[in-house]
């Protein structure tokens, strides 16, 4: 497969999975903002997914629907829905004949849903959930429609690895950002519901009370998100996920690329799976997480080293 | 036609041929469709027609043209109603293009070789040494299986009388071939069964014709050469035609820069390293192709694709050079080439076009200039073309001037009444001016024509112009197997 290639359906991948976090989030936190008698913070989401300024983000930070406005439809934000759409389709034009027809005209028709005008007026002044909740079910138009038609080749792979990469780094931002409000602290006694949004915001506010049971733990909560294998927004399962496409692109013809990224994969899994609660309270959360993400942005950029670079 | 709704009004005339109504009654081959559309509500046509604009609009087979930073996705505008092509017509055409087509791949193998043609005096030596497209590099350069033009697209109109004409040769990098078959789709999803019911001869397997042909073109003798489609990018206004044509073939699009040469031999770079590339089907101009030895800035070819060529390491479609055979003035010798090469009488015949750097034709021009088209001879896309009795007096001026300054870059033709079909315009079945272009394979055995083409229609009302940058739109064309 043409490096450009692979570079393209690995971006195209990314950015979706962005897109899919972002809406996901945005429904979650509107819905508990309409919850809070207090003012609702967007602080947070501002934080994980825009690059606004700090003092931007203060002055913004308690209008909700200027926030949609600024994560949906603005051009001028790099990961708007808007601009991400339009970005991975971008990118999905570039190698037309290496995705399918179908996948094609899906991308297509999100990008053109993402311009109608109607969308912003809805926005503004109509429900926004159920504006959001439409696009969300475009972007779960996108995945089956990956699953069930695109080839099992490399191109397929590539996808996966650019959409677990990208989930990966999603977890460990959340979890960043949800502490760091908290000072890293795992003894502080926060209010329930501050978990429970954050939950649904990654959809694993039903998998968190059947595995756990228990209230809602700061502890319970770091379990899931991190090691939990059977929550397929966790970090361990993305990465479990992310070392079995590239299992795949194993061949003789590139053998050197091969061993340098199976070696990082591999001990970044090993980092995740051999290390517990008390390795991380030892350490400090912060730490921890700053470490993971280092070694998943250096996974990227081997990526990009090693198969991506043709110029 | 009083009784039904869409054809009340339709009003043909006697200075252009209809294709569908002479004047008295329908001609036979458009009954049936006639007959389908007759009492066809408006309503359901204006559904139709939706349906077609939300399937190409889905489909992304648009154009993008761009303005600021944002660009705007247009479609081509399509005619619900199909051009309909006789067998006996079809035949016709064909033959006429490949006596063409086999005349004009001589002339460039004399041209860059022994000039036979010009020692003889069929075509003055200044004629061709004062063609842009000329390419010195191209001298004494042995193609493969000595096939130039293995792409083209040949632009057919007809007159008042009925009478084929052919408009223009497109020996270079033709598009349109992806809206043949698009359209072909569409119709299929709009008017379903109307298809068999005529007996429409299929346009599908043009994808299967060339790649084969392609396949035939590979230097290595291996089953399975490697073969790419090279384009200059996602903001080529063809690049959908790129893409489609790539998927079709199953082959690889590449970009300038995904390809290298090293020891003239071309490879493509890939995941696993790099590949060699044995037929790269071009659509990128000559002027860009490779940095070495044509235009030094150019970001979208390959250095030293140029010296694997020489080297017959590698085969380029279509050859580079060709711009000097479908220039607008060298146009004016294919008839003398046809007797010259084949010994014989051209079956298709020119449009009459006058020289306006001869002093005499220049002045009867001149005097007629309203039942007159003076065009540029390098320029395509309908720009850069003045018609007589459509310009007011100081264009005319401002244009003979132009003329006067530069007269080898400059022909003239009468006015041609193209002929005209109907289409689906406002809720009402209007007749609009139309051409032809059919596509053509020129392959080492042989050159294959796929029945059908490209119909690209004069939307505005007593409009000429067809091209789709000056509002034109397209319809799906039907060649009938009897």
């Amino acid at each position: 497969m043409l490096s450009r290639v692979a570079n393209s359906l690995y971006w195209m991948s990314r950015y979706m999975e962005r897109c899919d976090g972002i809406l996901r989030l945005l429904r979650v936190n509107y819905a508990y903002s309409q919850d809070e008698f207090d003012q609702f913070s967007w602080r947070p989401v501002l934080m994980i997914f825009s690059d606004m300024l700090p003092l931007t983000i203060e002055k913004t930070k308690y209008k909700g629907r200027k926030v949609l406005e600024f994560m949906v439809t603005n051009k001028l934000n790099k990961n708007s829905v808007f601009s991400l759409v339009n970005k991975s389709r971008e990118n999905a034009r570039s190698v037309q004949d290496n995705v399918t027809k179908e996948l094609w005209q899906c991308l297509n028709d999100y990008y053109h849903v993402t311009r109608d005008k109607d969308l912003v007026t809805a926005l503004k002044l109509d429900d926004p959930v159920s504006v959001l909740d439409d696009l969300v079910k475009q972007g779960m138009y996108y995945y089956g429609v990956c699953e069930i038609t695109m080839a099992r080749g490399e191109g397929y792979y590539f996808m996966n690895i650019g959409k677990y990469l990208e989930r990966a780094m999603q977890s460990v931002d959340i979890l960043n950002v949800k502490f760091s409000e908290l000072d890293y602290s795992l003894e502080e006694r926060s209010d329930p519901t501050y978990w429970k949004y954050l939950l649904l915001s990654i959809s694993g506010y039903e998998i968190f009370l059947k595995s756990y049971r228990s209230a809602l733990d700061s502890r319970n909560i770091l379990h899931q998100i991190v090691w939990n294998e059977h929550f397929p927004r966790s970090i361990i399962y993305s990465v479990k996920r992310l070392k079995q496409s590239f299992e795949t692109l194993k061949t003789d013809r590139n053998s050197e690329a091969y061993k340098a990224l199976s070696f990082m994969i591999g001990k970044l899994e090993s980092h995740i799976r051999y290390s517990d609660l008390k390795d991380l309270e030892e350490k400090g959360l912060k730490e921890y997480l700053h470490e993971i993400k280092q070694e998943l942005l250096a996974i990227g950029s081997a990526f990009n080293h090693y198969y991506f670079a043709f110029n | 036609m009083g009784s039904s709704k869409i054809f009340n009004g339709y009003t043909s005339s006697t200075e252009f041929y209809d294709e569908m109504y002479n004047g008295k009654k329908i001609r036979a081959p458009y009954q049936k469709l006639y007959e389908f559309l007759k009492n066809y509500p408006a309503e359901e046509l204006n559904k139709k027609e939706e349906m077609a604009r939300r399937l190409f609009m889905s489909q992304g087979v648009t154009f993008t043209v761009y303005s600021g930073d944002e660009g705007i996705e247009k479609i081509f505008p399509f005619d619900v109603v199909p051009r309909i092509i006789t067998a006996a017509e079809w035949n016709y055409i064909e033959s006429g293009i490949k006596q063409r087509l086999k005349a004009l791949n001589l002339f460039l193998n004399d041209i860059y070789s022994n000039q036979f043609i010009i020692k003889d005096k069929i075509i003055p030596i200044d004629m061709i040494y004062s063609c842009e497209h000329y390419l010195r590099e191209m001298h004494n350069l042995k193609v493969p299986h000595d096939i130039f033009v293995h792409i083209s697209g040949i632009d057919i109109i007809r007159d008042a009388d009925g009478t084929f004409y052919v408009l223009e040769d497109n020996l270079r990098t033709p598009s349109g071939v992806s809206y043949m078959l698009e359209n072909r789709e569409i119709t299929k999803r709009i008017f379903p069964d109307l298809l068999p019911q005529n007996s429409v001869r299929p346009v599908t397997n043009y994808p299967q014709l060339l790649y084969k042909s392609l396949a035939a073109l590979s230097p290595r003798h291996n089953s399975n050469p490697n073969i790419v489609m090279l384009t200059p990018g996602i903001y080529n206004s063809a690049y959908f035609e790129h893409s489609t044509l790539a998927r079709l073939m199953g082959i690889e699009l590449v970009e300038g820069r995904d390809l290298v040469v090293d020891n003239h031999r071309v490879f493509m770079k890939t995941t696993e390293g790099l590949q060699r590339v044995d037929v790269i089907y071009r659509r990128v101009d000559d002027e860009y192709l490779d940095p070495l030895v044509f235009n030094s800035g150019s970001m979208l070819g390959v250095a030293g694709l140029m010296s694997a060529y020489r080297r017959g390491h590698v085969a380029i479609v279509n050859a580079p050079g060709n711009g000097v055979a479908d220039d607008k003035a060298i146009y004016i010798y294919v008839p003398d080439m046809i007797k010259y090469y084949l010994n014989e009488e051209p079956i298709l015949k020119n449009v009459p076009t006058f020289k306006m750097d001869d002093i005499s034709e220049r002045k009867h021009v001149f005097e007629n200039i309203e039942n007159m088209v003076i065009k540029k001879t390098n320029a395509s896309g309908g720009y850069g073309m003045i018609i007589g009795n459509a310009a007011t007096e100081i264009e005319i001026e401002e244009y003979k001037k132009q003329v006067l300054q530069d007269p080898r870059s400059f022909i003239a033709q009468p006015i041609i009444s193209l002929s005209a079909a109907p289409c689906y315009i406002n809720g009402k079945l209007q007749p609009r001016r139309i051409d032809l272009r059919p596509f053509a394979i020129f392959g080492p055995s042989g050159i294959e024509i796929v029945p059908g083409g490209l119909t690209r229609v004069a939307l505005k009302e007593g409009s000429l112009v067809v091209n789709s940058s000056q509002g034109g739109g397209s319809k799906d064309t039907w060649v009938l197997n009897s």
